[in-house]
């Protein structure tokens, strides 16, 4: 049993892994992963993308607003610059997805590195502010560039393919998604291993500080903001190709409170708790949706009635979380395995 | 020993109460119902899903499609086009419905390429005129005439007010609309046609989604010196327009689309609303049809104490529609989508009691109806004031 603290070089205090077993577990749980779309349902798939989709989008806000403190409400918009690039480069070009993907995240992080300028000034509620305006404005972009983006009525991407290989449905999705999902994952959490990731808490924990110990700081603040903006228009475009339409009605600003609300309840500022932000608010609503379909199967008229039902529960469950647990569910994960690697002797 | 008797007995029972839902299964029909009950379209999406859910009760109470139930799956998505396309993969790959009832423009346009690869007929409370062409949406329906012809209707409408009223020249008429799909579908189409006939289009005003305040654009509107105003956003934003208007003392003569004219403008706006015209493909709620004493009865017997509106008995006359599709799908026993799609496009001139004008499609033609009816609200009464027939010509057609 393990009874002590056993790093001894810097090494051992940066690894990953404590123990050769949560490894192994790891490894398994991704196998078991890869091996799940086989037996799930067309919805369920959906689902599963979905998370996936989410859980890249959420991890991509946290490196701004976790792990830089930096209130970013341009989630949405970022997330329709990936997808309307994916949208003109695999459309209009035809171009593989191998190519489309990277582009489309390099050209969001363009985009985000000119909205990341005013954090140069603004910090707090004002940069989340400014951060709206982004959001409306790239709206009004997508919204009247009808050439590009299709306007109002949207625009149809074609199936994700590279080299002969057709990903028409969501099974073969999963197989694109999953990986880059878990290769943005890793990235991410080695990121925070590096001098630049640590720059990014420095600036978060007192930017005055971080500035005296010569971080500089507003470099580090636009490459949060590039980085946070790659991770986050990957995201939009495998939204993009997942969805197959988009239109800007898919891109409202309650999709980046949505993110936000993920990043919140996970755990700011931690990538464990993006994964679970991501699952809990994806789940939720699809939760909550078959427990009222169930109930309607027993008395039909009961629909219109429950629906409404559903955001008082959405609303009332993301209070709950805020008061029992505000450093997320991360933290609560933690608590619960510090219990269990003790256990019986929590002492 | 006494265990294992219990467990059989218990595994008897489960098959026994299993074995006739299965039987029970096959005499069902499943059909999709994507609703919003919650979104930012709750105000009249409620309603429409509610006179759906009437229809399919009142259908089963009276035998079914030829005693077989239909069996209506119907679930919120809340104007959510990433929810709108999960419910209808579960809808159409889990729960093999055979057609749809659907919504507004979002989820529509969202899955108007996906229903045609399923073959799965799509109803829509949508009325986008692309959608009846059935060369580019073979699969897309709904009951009323297109956005487009409902604006052209008005636009003859203000011509011949206009007339009426001793003005001399073009009168001057501007369009007010959301900047999204709903909002702009017949705009195109409406200026068009303004120039035909010798109606001046100067303003066009866009206002912004859930906007509380449209002082901005009706003072344009009053410098441009506007006489008559279409305004295509749904009833909140109609009373909203209503209100600054009065504010500003505006003479204004209103217009609506029929998401944004029933009788909840009355109860919204109140005395704001006398002289508003609007398009109501669907009559109000007590209109004495032949069709109306059903949807009295199923008030009486399912909710008594709700109150209804035109957009009750859209949900309800849209529905009759495809009911009458599931029979002759039936009849010729193909009760699949393309049996469906087939089943509809033979209805010609088929009646809903009144609720709404008369229907035909055809399988190169989805306009359901070239008719649509003006009302005004007169002493806080929609009262009709006329049918505008608009020629089913080739030009027009899915624009």
């Amino acid at each position: 049993m393990r009874c002590g603290d056993f790093r001894q070089t810097y090494a051992d205090d940066m690894s990953l892994f404590e123990s050769p077993l949560p490894r192994v577990l790891l490894a398994g749980f991704l196998v078991f992963l890869l091996v799940l779309p086989q037996f799930a349902t067309t919805y369920w798939l959906d689902v599963l993308n979905r998370i996936c989709i989410a859980i890249v989008g959420a991890v991509g806000l946290n490196v701004v607003t976790g792990y830089t403190g930096l209130i970013s409400l341009g989630t949405a918009a970022f997330l329709a610059v990936g997808g309307f690039a994916t949208a003109a480069m695999a459309g209009k070009a035809g171009l593989p997805f191998v190519i489309v993907i990277p582009l489309s995240g390099l050209l969001t992080a363009m985009v985000g590195l000119v909205f990341g300028i005013p954090s140069l000034r603004l910090k707090g509620l004002y940069l989340a502010v400014a951060t709206l305006a982004a959001h409306y404005i790239v709206e009004f972009t997508v919204t009247h560039w009808d050439s590009m983006t299709g306007g109002v009525n949207g625009i149809s991407i074609p199936p994700a393919h590279f080299a002969g290989l057709q990903l028409s449905d969501d099974r073969k999705m999963f197989y694109l998604i999953f990986p880059v999902t878990v290769g943005l994952l890793f990235f991410t959490k080695n990121l925070f291993r590096t001098k630049v990731g640590k720059a990014f808490v420095a600036i978060r924990d007192q930017d005055i500080s971080a500035e005296v110990m010569g971080v500089n700081v507003f470099r580090y603040k636009l490459l949060s903001f590039a980085v946070s903006s790659f991770i986050v228009g990957v995201a939009g475009s495998l939204l993009a190709y997942q969805a197959r339409i988009i239109s800007p009605e898919n891109f409202p600003i309650t999709l980046a409170i949505d993110y936000l609300g993920m990043v919140i309840i996970g755990g700011l500022g931690s990538i464990l708790g993006s994964i679970f932000g991501a699952i809990f608010i994806t789940l939720l609503p699809e939760m909550l949706r078959l427990a009222t379909d169930s109930m309607s199967n027993y008395w039909p008229g009961l629909m219109v009635i429950v629906a409404p039902i559903k955001m008082g529960v959405f609303g009332l469950v993301v209070i709950l979380f805020l008061i029992f647990e505000p450093d997320g569910m991360a933290a609560r994960w933690n608590h619960i395995k510090a219990y269990w690697k003790l256990y019986p002797f929590s002492y | 020993m006494n265990v294992r008797k219990n467990l059989a007995a218990i595994l008897a029972a489960a098959a026994a109460a299993v074995l006739p839902a299965q039987a029970t299964a096959q005499q069902e029909i499943k059909v999709g119902g994507i609703f919003d009950l919650t979104g930012v379209t709750s105000d009249v999406g409620k309603p429409f899903a509610q006179g759906v859910q009437d229809c399919v009760a009142v259908t089963n109470d009276a035998g079914g499609i030829n005693g077989k139930k239909i069996k209506l799956l119907g679930a919120d998505y809340a104007y959510k086009i990433d929810q709108a396309r999960a419910l209808y993969k579960k809808l159409v790959n889990d729960d093999k419905v055979v057609m749809i009832q659907g919504w507004g423009t979002g989820d529509t346009e969202a899955l108007k390429d996906f229903v045609g690869q399923d073959k799965i007929p799509y109803f829509s409370g949508s009325f986008a005129a692309p959608l009846s062409d059935p060369s580019k949406f073979p699969y897309n329906f709904f009951v009323a005439p297109t956005y487009s012809e409902q604006l052209r209707s008005w636009l003859d409408w203000v011509k011949q007010d206009y007339a009426k009223s001793g003005g001399k020249g073009k009168p001057k008429v501007a369009f007010m609309f959301g900047d999204n799909a709903y909002g702009k579908a017949p705009i195109a189409a409406g200026k068009k046609y303004g120039a035909e006939i010798g109606v001046d289009v100067v303003d066009e005003a866009v206002l912004p989604p859930n906007f509380q305040d449209a002082t901005s654009q009706l003072l344009t509107m009053k410098q441009k010196g506007v006489e008559y105003a279409y305004i295509n956003v749904t009833t909140t934003g109609v009373s909203l327009v209503l209100r600054d208007a009065k504010k500003l003392g505006l003479t204004v003569k209103f217009g609506s689309n029929p998401y944004g004219f029933s009788e909840s403008l009355v109860a919204v706006a109140g005395p704001l609303a006398e002289g508003v015209t609007g398009v109501v493909p669907h009559v109000p709620f007590g209109t004495p049809v032949p069709g109306m004493a059903v949807l009295e009865a199923a008030h009486q017997k399912y909710h008594p104490t709700d109150k209804h509106d035109a957009m009750y008995v859209r949900g309800w006359a849209t529905c009759l529609v495809w009911v009458e599709g599931l029979r002759g799908a039936e009849k010729a026993g193909q009760l699949n989508g393309p049996g469906v799609k087939a089943a509809i496009e033979k209805l010609a001139d088929f009646s809903t009691g009144g609720l709404a004008q008369s229907v035909t499609y055809t399988p190169t033609d989805h306009r359901p109806t070239m008719t649509t009816s003006i009302y005004q609200i007169q002493g806080g009464k929609l009262v009709k004031i006329g049918d505008y027939i608009m020629p089913r010509t080739k030009e027009w057609f899915g624009l």
